[in-house]
């Protein structure tokens, strides 16, 4: 028996099998894969999710999964994932952006000319900010570029906080205290608020990813970070963001997606760009194929 | 500060969605429609991009897909006959299943399996077809269909199929979306197929997992 739990009268079991099949459809679906070694831990949040969807066995609730049935991918997958966002996660992605792409994105550029870098979807501007900070701290050619963030997402209430811009200290467990006394201010009531200079620079916009029209808004980026999201849509809708993104980037610019995604599986558009501090995904220069 | 704000441009209704009336709505139709055949790959690509979800353009998407010679042309072409879902536009896919270019084979699979409802007609012919290839890439498409439909059209495959290829897809397929009825077809093809060895180690791995599902 690979895992159990008291539900109402009757308990809840999961054979190894069961788990196979499980990882198999989420890594179908989702990329996400799962060795023998994290048996225990998918055990656990499957029976929970069982539990929590009232089926009343494994067979029961891959029914609802398959059919996506009250969106249970997305709550399978936020069992299995970091929900929370904090300043500074994924910061191997930030310090290639300062080790590698920045170099190749200004060898087309000129001293003053803009640098474009776009944080979707956004949330509460952990991220856009943390763009912001790390370039300040880690980047020595900061000055010589006019550099433009935009974080966008499609909850406004979200990118209302974002605007905001306070934070508890959950959220700064990544930074150092040095820094955090450089960019925050404390607030009254608690929780620390970003520098107002910096609140100032971001542009935040609602932008929903899977609209071509609305995504037409966005052109011309040299770098764009999208992650953790992709991973939540079906296929269909996988493939449309992905030409959208594609089109948002400037020729030769470069997408960084979450840890468990890969865009190679997504679509072919994109050119795979291995890094010493991440793997990130290319829009090509040109064409190489053609009338 | 380093950092520079630009406004982004509010939302428009342009990018080939109607504007005010039909007459905008055909001229955007026929402007793209033109496009797709323009020397230039980008305008080809922004034209496939525009037409997707117009069922009044599968025609069009359907002869420049015959034509088409940049993959990320072909590939919006695709997405924009995806976006339709019609059973013109599954038409429109179809022949690509059994391109000699594999990555047009895999682009068609992927927009079919986004289609699993308007694909059910096509399944039985699909999955008699004379090339074993083609057979195998159906299976494939029945892995996002409701589990009862694609649990009867495999075990209909299953009972007659000679190329254990086929079977050994359909069986993996199974493993995933099948019902226990599809336990009878499975014994038997593993009967069938004794001699070839992986075959029956496949079947005895889906009936494991398939067989406490509901019927």
């Amino acid at each position: 028996m690979s895992g159990s739990e008291a539900h109402g009268s009757h308990v809840v079991r999961v054979t190894p099998d069961d788990v196979r099949r499980l990882c198999e459809f989420l890594y179908r679906r989702t990329g996400m894969l799962f060795d023998d070694n994290k048996r225990y831990y998918i055990d656990r949040r499957l029976v929970e999710r069982i539990v929590a969807t009232r089926s009343d066995s494994f067979q029961a609730y891959f029914a609802i999964l398959r059919s996506d049935a009250d969106h249970e991918i997305e709550h399978l997958i936020n069992t299995f994932t970091v929900n929370e966002t904090y300043f500074n996660r994924e910061e191997h992605q930030l310090r290639c952006m300062t080790s590698d792409l920045l170099g190749n994105v200004i060898r087309k550029k000129r001293a003053g000319e803009p640098i474009r870098i776009w944080s979707i979807p956004c949330s509460t501007g952990e991220e856009p900010y943390s763009i912001a900070v790390w370039l300040m701290e880690n980047w020595s050619l900061v000055d010589t570029y006019n550099i433009e963030i935009v974080g966008s997402d499609i909850d406004t209430r979200a990118l209302a906080a974002a605007a905001k811009g306070v934070y508890g200290e959950r959220s700064l467990m990544r930074l150092s205290r040095d820094v955090v006394g450089r960019y925050f201010q404390p607030v009254a009531g608690g929780g620390h608020q970003i520098d107002p200079g910096l609140r100032e620079s971001i542009q935040f916009t609602r932008a929903n990813l899977i609209d071509p029209t609305d995504m037409a808004r966005y052109r011309g980026f040299d770098i764009v970070f999208c992650r953790n999201v992709l991973i939540y849509f079906d296929d269909s809708s996988r493939r449309i963001a992905a030409e959208n993104l594609y089109d948002c980037l400037g020729a030769g610019g470069y997408i960084c997606l979450g840890h468990s995604e890969t865009m190679s599986r997504i679509s072919p558009l994109f050119r795979v760009c291995r890094f010493s501090d991440a793997i990130v995904y290319q829009r090509p220069e040109a064409d190489h194929d053609g009338r | 500060m380093p950092f520079v704000k630009r406004d982004v441009p509010a939302p428009s209704t342009a990018g080939g969605q109607p504007e005010d009336g039909r007459a905008s709505h055909e001229d955007n139709l026929a402007a793209h429609i033109a496009a797709l055949g323009s020397p230039d790959t980008e305008a080809r690509w922004n034209a496939a991009r525009a037409l997707g979800g117009r069922a009044d353009a599968v025609p069009a998407l359907a002869a420049a897909l015959g034509v088409e010679s940049a993959a990320r042309v072909r590939e919006a072409i695709m997405t924009a006959l995806m976006r339709v879902g019609d059973e013109a536009s599954v038409m429109a896919l179809l022949p690509y299943l059994r391109s000699q270019d594999a990555a047009e084979r895999g682009a068609s699979i992927e927009a079919l399996q986004a289609l699993p409802e308007a694909i059910v007609p096509f399944m039985a012919p699909l999955l008699a077809d004379g090339d074993s290839d083609v057979r195998l890439l159906a299976t494939e498409l029945a892995r996002n269909m409701p589990a009862k439909s694609a649990t009867r059209m495999l075990c209909r495959l299953l009972e007659h199929e000679q190329h254990p290829n086929v079977c050994a897809a359909a069986i993996d397929v199974l493993a995933e979306v099948g019902t226990r009825d599809a336990v009878p077809a499975l014994q038997a093809c593993a009967e069938r197929f004794a001699a070839t060895p992986f075959l029956p180690f496949a079947v005895s791995i889906a009936i494991a997992r398939i067989s406490d599902t509901d019927r």
